[in-house]
């Protein structure tokens, strides 16, 4: 037979560089995958900590000073009614679908190069959807009324949620997209949660991971379910990030406002939230395999594979703006036409305009070159960049739509207070607070599978070493 | 029957070199008409379902009546609020109107659909169940990390070593027999 540890290669011919470096067992996957777990927290990682506690602060005041006062705290006033609050929402929940989209749609296209990176992907989507529903909520401006204004609860008063309303819709899209989202990360946690508790040194973290393991023994007629069970929630979470972000982008489309009322806007809104979520794991995907010795399970081609979907996500949103550009001319409206080529190109928030242009159809472009690809530093700026350009889009549509819609009358411009900035870097602060967390005390790679594809891999390559013997099909 | 004794069930466990030796040990045990045969891998292994004779899954079903009972519930409940209980009439558009309906029903099928294959898997293995017996073995923490293993209950009455000793033959590196503890 072969030597015992061959190296591990992708079964892919045309690019042979391997999906997990090095000589590897299942044990030193085991080890090093969990070392970060084990390890104490650095100075670094403190230093991190310190800043989103303090962001997060940030949050708890902004959140408390709007509850104290109310909306009329923040920015936005008619025509400017949605601002910050919508925009952060959008671009929270666009972020979160990378995640289920490396999870779950390049799961069910069995690719391989996703098992690297899925469960921190998948963390990313819990943690962004916590942050997106954080802004609608305060939005009601009495939270606390909110849950029968949009759940369908039979309060005394005998009356219920508007079902024609998109924004009813997205009650029920956002919080089964939370639910799905967190059932299915741990689901696909699970085993990894028991090899934590098996490799405990000390009793107490071994009872304390022994407890969220749930007794997970790896039995077979476990797995035998168990893989239904996760590749049934793959099934179902990709028509579902689907149809999230196109019910969040009906919220716009159904209303008349030049700006909003076009048909292009699901799918566009869709391969843009494609497009910042990469961004967003990419951004933080090159520091933490960087840090947490997870370069060998996320190797260059993993970086090079998302730079080419924010490649080809990129040019969707680019078509999407010339479409809609196109549109606003060829519909002859002129209230479509002086929105796209007045306002936005050439009115007073016309930066933010220019800005999401070069950050989001001329940035992305870099990707075309394989050395753009390859080069970490310049992979991480871009990604920063489309980050930033994604929440530019956002305030294009929402912002500058709405202080200048038909009426020169009822212009109005619109500048955020201190209360809406703080609330959104207070929710860069919740973000980072809970990613720095699960960074510290639950694998940031999915081991289980990890194992699972260096076993598919050196079996593919020990079958085809010896044709004709006994097959593992 | 017997309530206030405790009987104890006791496991045969052993680890097989690697994923091949169990299959196969697995397979040759079950046709010696083994009963309450498992396996612990720490990641799943292709052909193991065949091996323990397992039959269809039951989670595919699962999910789809919880995906059909979630459109119906949404659709019955939108229907039930805008149609019998409280219709309003806003510009004069129809009380029952599909195209409104879908999005609702849609998001509730794959909620239901969702949950059931996650609470259905957990209630098919029986899961949450902190203690097993086979946890005894003091070689069966690897089962998540790198071993393979396969585990026989060996019924009241039977003769624990004859079934070590079969596990043995059939490949095993390393046999345990576990006890159930009283709790």
């Amino acid at each position: 037979m072969a030597a015992p540890h061959p190296v591990i290669t992708s079964s892919d011919p045309l690019d042979p560089r391997p999906l997990i470096e090095g000589k590897q067992t299942d044990q030193t996957i085991n080890d090093s995958l969990l070392e970060h777990v084990w390890r104490g927290a650095g100075k670094g990682w403190w230093a991190l900590f310190g800043v989103a506690l303090s962001a997060l602060g940030l949050l708890v005041i902004a959140i408390s000073y709007t509850l104290y006062k109310g909306i009329g705290s923040w920015g936005n006033n008619i025509p400017v009614g949605w601002a910050f609050g919508i925009i952060n929402f959008v671009w929270w929940i666009g972020i979160g679908h990378a995640g289920t989209l490396i999870s779950a749609i390049l799961l069910l296209l069995q690719q391989k190069w996703r098992t690297s990176i899925n469960r921190f992907a998948e963390a990313m989507t819990l943690f962004a959807v916590i942050c997106a529903l954080l802004f609608p909520l305060l939005h009601t401006g009495r939270p606390w009324f909110a849950a029968y204004w949009l759940m369908p609860y039979p309060s005394v008063q005998g009356i219920w949620p508007q079902f024609k309303s998109p924004l009813t819709w997205d009650v029920f899209a956002v919080s089964t997209y939370f639910t799905i989202s967190l059932l299915f990360w741990f689901l696909g946690l699970v085993p990894d949660l028991a090899a934590l508790r098996d490799s405990s040194k000390s009793p107490s973290k071994r009872f304390v991971y022994g407890i969220f393991a749930l007794g997970w023994r790896g039995s077979g007629r476990h797995w035998a379910e168990y893989k239904w069970a996760y590749v049934l929630l793959a099934g179902l979470s990709t028509p579902l990030v689907l149809s999230v972000h196109t019910i969040v982008s009906f919220d716009f489309a159904t209303s008349v406002i030049p700006g909003w009322h076009t048909t292009i806007f699901p799918p566009y809104f869709v391969a843009g939230a494609v497009f910042s979520g990469f961004a967003m794991v990419v951004t933080w995907m090159i520091p933490a395999r960087e840090f947490l010795g997870l370069k060998h399970v996320v190797t260059p081609k993993h970086i090079e594979m998302m730079c080419k979907v924010m490649l080809a996500t990129g040019m969707i949103v680019t078509y999407g703006y010339v479409m809609e550009h196109f549109i606003a001319w060829y519909s002859g409206d002129p209230y479509e036409f002086a929105q796209f080529f007045l306002v936005r190109q050439r009115g007073p928030m016309s930066g933010v305009y220019w800005l999401m242009i070069f950050c989001n159809c001329v940035v992305p472009q870099i990707f075309w070159s394989k050395r753009g690809r390859t080069n970490l530093p310049v992979v991480w700026i871009a990604a920063i960049l489309i980050n930033v350009g994604m929440w530019c889009e956002r305030f294009n549509i929402i912002v500058t739509s709405l202080h200048r819609d038909f009426l020169p009358s009822k212009w109005e411009n619109y500048a955020p207070t201190w209360v809406d900035i703080s609330l959104f870097i207070g929710t860069i602060g919740l973000f980072s607070t809970l990613f720095l967390l699960f960074l510290k005390f639950v694998p940031a790679v999915a081991v289980t599978e990890v194992k699972e594809l260096r076993h598919e891999l050196e079996h593919a390559k020990h079958g085809a070493g010896h044709a004709g013997g006994e097959g593992h099909a | 029957m017997s309530e206030s004794v405790f009987v104890p069930r006791r496991f045969v466990i052993a680890q097989f070199a690697d994923s091949d030796a169990l299959l196969a040990g697995t397979r040759k045990l079950r046709e010696a008409g083994n009963k309450n045969l498992d396996t612990h891998t720490p990641y799943p292994i292709h052909g193991l379902e065949e091996a323990l004779g397992l039959g269809r899954p039951k989670i595919p079903t699962l999910v789809l009546l919880g995906a059909i009972a979630g459109a119906c519930i949404a659709y019955g409940m939108i229907y039930y609020m805008n149609v019998i209980d409280f219709p309003i009439n806003v510009a004069n558009r129809p009380p029952h109107s599909p195209p409104t309906n879908i999005p609702i029903t849609f998001e509730l099928a794959v909620l239901l659909g969702g949950t059931s294959s996650f609470f259905g898997f957990f209630t098919l293995a029986r899961l949450p169940k902190p203690y097993h017996p086979v946890f005894e073995a003091d070689f069966f923490a690897r089962a998540s990390i790198d071993g393979f293993f396969l585990s026989i209950e060996v019924p009241t009455g039977g003769d624990v070593e004859k079934v070590a000793a079969d596990v043995r033959g059939a490949g095993a590196v390393e046999v345990q027999t576990v006890a159930e503890s009283e709790r």
